[in-house]
């Protein structure tokens, strides 16, 4: 369905994509997650045609996105990341401009529209005026739009952004009916978990590099086992300074244990034994004369992943 | 086959959020109020000239070139304003991002922008067109100068709406893309102006030099790029019912090529100029299509 390619972006001298390559399946629901500046708008500016591309290609359904931009205008539909609405327009009246930018009938429009409102929850609204609508529901009728022409492809930058957690849930249960609807989604955010529950596979990506993508099961697959070991432990007789030292020299000298760091009460220590193994680790300190008063190991989910692959983990 | 013509969609939204708003509707009400003042200052001082006992029809002939004068002034000013924020609007609400990734091409938009500033434009001109039937009554006035008048409005409002438009494309601020489009306007009027004497000037020192005569020769066609000729011969032909072109034609000797040109003088003029204002529209399409640097 998408397929970009060696993807480059230079703003001036600096470089907001580097040489990104992503292969997106039909009907899958792609999570786009990387921190702030990443560069996921700016891919996902490129392959709605809203910015030229310094080098590289994007394929949308096997059509050259960048050479022809008007044959993918009815392929795609974007969501920006900030939006404003016009004053003095009802909800109907704004999907109707809309369909007619498409060459839509207005009979046809309306048809549409009162499913796509349906959809995202506002059909007892459509005779609203746009501007009264709360955050959430903007941003749920602007999916609304987005749609009006039945794209194949859904392009959503940060949907989520500045919504309290009512609305942030209730755009997820628009999202996922639109996921069994069949649509190749992408959907971006700097926040990980809000995308792991509804998300076929997902792209991890920072300094405009995508730095691991696929199916969420594969990458779960590929991070087990990575998870680090959370500790609290004392030392009797040593300080705190001295205990921390000598815990990190045992450690240290353990295997399947390749970095030591704190956070403010807790060791933390990257792991890649099994399950086993970690309670070998455990026993060991135990025997060393370490009071281990906590001892786990984070779940394998997507977001220590991420803080891992991101770095956030390290002091 | 069946094709229906269909309105652009950037102007039926325009004009669907544009009905429901109060700003137009005083707007016209505050320019109508102004042009009905002059009216009364004009007749006013008809009156005081002849010491108050009745009117002094010669001066009330004045009326309607005054009139006409002031809603073209007016025009140029309420064009701007109203076109200034029609494409930075867009861009900074993002709808702009929106509306290009439908198959609405940056030229329509543009064009969209522009007939809803003419729909305008044409509001304010019926409702002035009780206040100039006071000239149709008191003086000067017939059908064929209020068509005149009309053609002229509606020229002058594609021209100035096209470089606000223009300059709405790539100025952030409304008032800045006011200025400018008001000192484009002025600017070519200064510049083709000054041109113009200097041309005239520069060639009759070295014809009277040589021993020649005056002859303005190649220098009024200067004047065709400005927007405002037509209006001039138009108040002209109809106070004097003399032409710019007869004017022209008794200062000097011309050539056949000149001769026949100045014949067609204001229809060139006109033609010309509404060109330009397509090329300024075309300049505000390829401005929408660039993506400004956002303030993050
Ligand atoms: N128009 C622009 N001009 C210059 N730099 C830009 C522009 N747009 C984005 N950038 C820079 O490119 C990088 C990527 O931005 P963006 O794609 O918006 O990231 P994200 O959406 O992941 O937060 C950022 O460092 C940003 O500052
Ligand atoms: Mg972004």
């Amino acid at each position: 369905m998408l397929e970009i390619q060696n993807l480059t972006k230079r703003y001036g001298k600096f470089l907001a994509l580097n040489d990104l390559n992503l292969h997106i399946d039909k009907g899958e629901i792609f999570g786009f997650v990387g921190p702030n500046g990443a560069g996921k708008t700016t891919t996902m500016r490129i392959v709605c045609g809203l910015l030229k591309a310094s080098s590289g290609t994007v394929l949308i359904d096997g059509v050259n996105a960048l050479l022809r931009p008007d044959d993918i205008k009815r392929k795609v539909g974007y969501v920006p990341d900030f939006f404003g609405v016009y004053d003095n327009l009802k909800v109907m009246e704004y999907m109707e401009f809309y369909g007619s930018m498409y060459g839509m009938e207005r009979e046809e429009v309306c048809e549409i529209s009162e499913g796509l409102l349906e959809l995202v929850n506002l059909s007892d609204k459509r005779e609203a005026f746009v501007d009264t609508l709360s955050r959430g529901m903007k941003q749920r009728l602007c999916v609304a739009r987005a749609l009006i022409h039945n794209p194949d492809l859904l392009v959503l930058d940060e949907p989520n952004s500045g919504l309290d957690p009512r609305a942030r849930f209730e755009m997820k249960e628009v999202l996922k009916n639109l996921g069994t609807m069949g649509k190749t989604i992408i959907i971006s955010s700097h926040i990980l978990p809000e995308l792991s529950e509804m998300c076929t596979s997902i792209g991890i990506m920072e300094h405009g590099q995508l730095i691991i993508s696929g199916k969420v099961e594969e990458i779960m697959q590929k991070s087990a086992g990575t998870q680090p070991i959370r500790i609290k432990a004392t030392v009797s007789g040593q300080g705190e300074e001295d205990g921390r030292e000598y815990i990190a020299t045992v450690l240290k000298e353990q295997p399947s244990v390749s970095k030591v760091s704190y956070t403010e009460d807790e060791i933390l220590v990257s792991f890649t034994g099994s399950e086993q193994e970690a309670a070998k680790l455990l026993k060991t300190l135990v025997e060393r004369d370490i009071a281990v008063s906590n001892f786990y190991r984070e779940k394998e989910d997507l977001e220590s992943l991420f803080l891992e692959i991101t770095g956030g983990n390290q002091e | 086959m069946k094709k229906k013509l269909r309105i652009n969609p950037i102007l039926k939204k325009e004009l669907m959020v544009g009905s429901r708003s109060m700003k137009m509707s005083f707007a016209i009400l505050g320019i109508d109020a102004f042009l009905t003042l002059i009216v009364i200052l004009v007749m006013a001082s008809a009156n005081m000239m002849t010491g108050f006992s009745g009117y002094d029809y010669s001066s009330l002939v004045w009326l309607f070139p005054i009139l006409g004068c002031t809603e073209c002034g007016l025009l140029s000013l309420i064009v701007p304003i109203i076109t200034s924020g029609s494409i930075s609007g867009e861009r900074e609400r993002q709808t702009l991002d929106i509306m290009l990734t439908t198959p609405v091409s940056p030229f329509s938009i543009a064009l969209g922008k522009l007939g809803s500033a003419m729909v305008v434009v044409m509001m304010y001109m019926i409702s002035s067109i009780p206040i100039l039937a006071i000239a149709f009554v008191l003086g000067g006035l017939n059908w064929g100068a209020l068509l005149g008048l009309i053609g002229i409005l509606l020229y002058l409002g594609i021209y100035v709406g096209s470089v606000g438009v223009f300059c709405s494309s790539f100025v952030k601020k409304s008032i800045v893309a006011t200025i400018l489009t008001i000192a484009i306007g002025v600017g070519i009027l200064v510049i083709t102006g000054v041109v113009f004497y200097a041309w005239i000037g520069i060639s009759n020192y070295y014809s009277m030099k040589n021993g020649g005569s005056f002859s303005p020769g190649a220098a009024p066609l200067v004047m065709m790029f400005n927007p405002y000729s037509p209006l001039f011969d138009f108040i002209l032909r109809t106070m004097s019912g003399t032409s710019l072109y007869e004017i022209i034609e008794t200062a000097g000797n011309q050539s056949v090529v000149l001769g026949w040109i100045y014949k067609g003088w204001i229809p060139i003029s006109v033609v010309l100029n509404l060109l330009i204002a397509l090329g300024f529209l075309n300049l505000a399409a390829r401005n929408i299509c660039v993506t400004r640097n956002r303030k993050k």
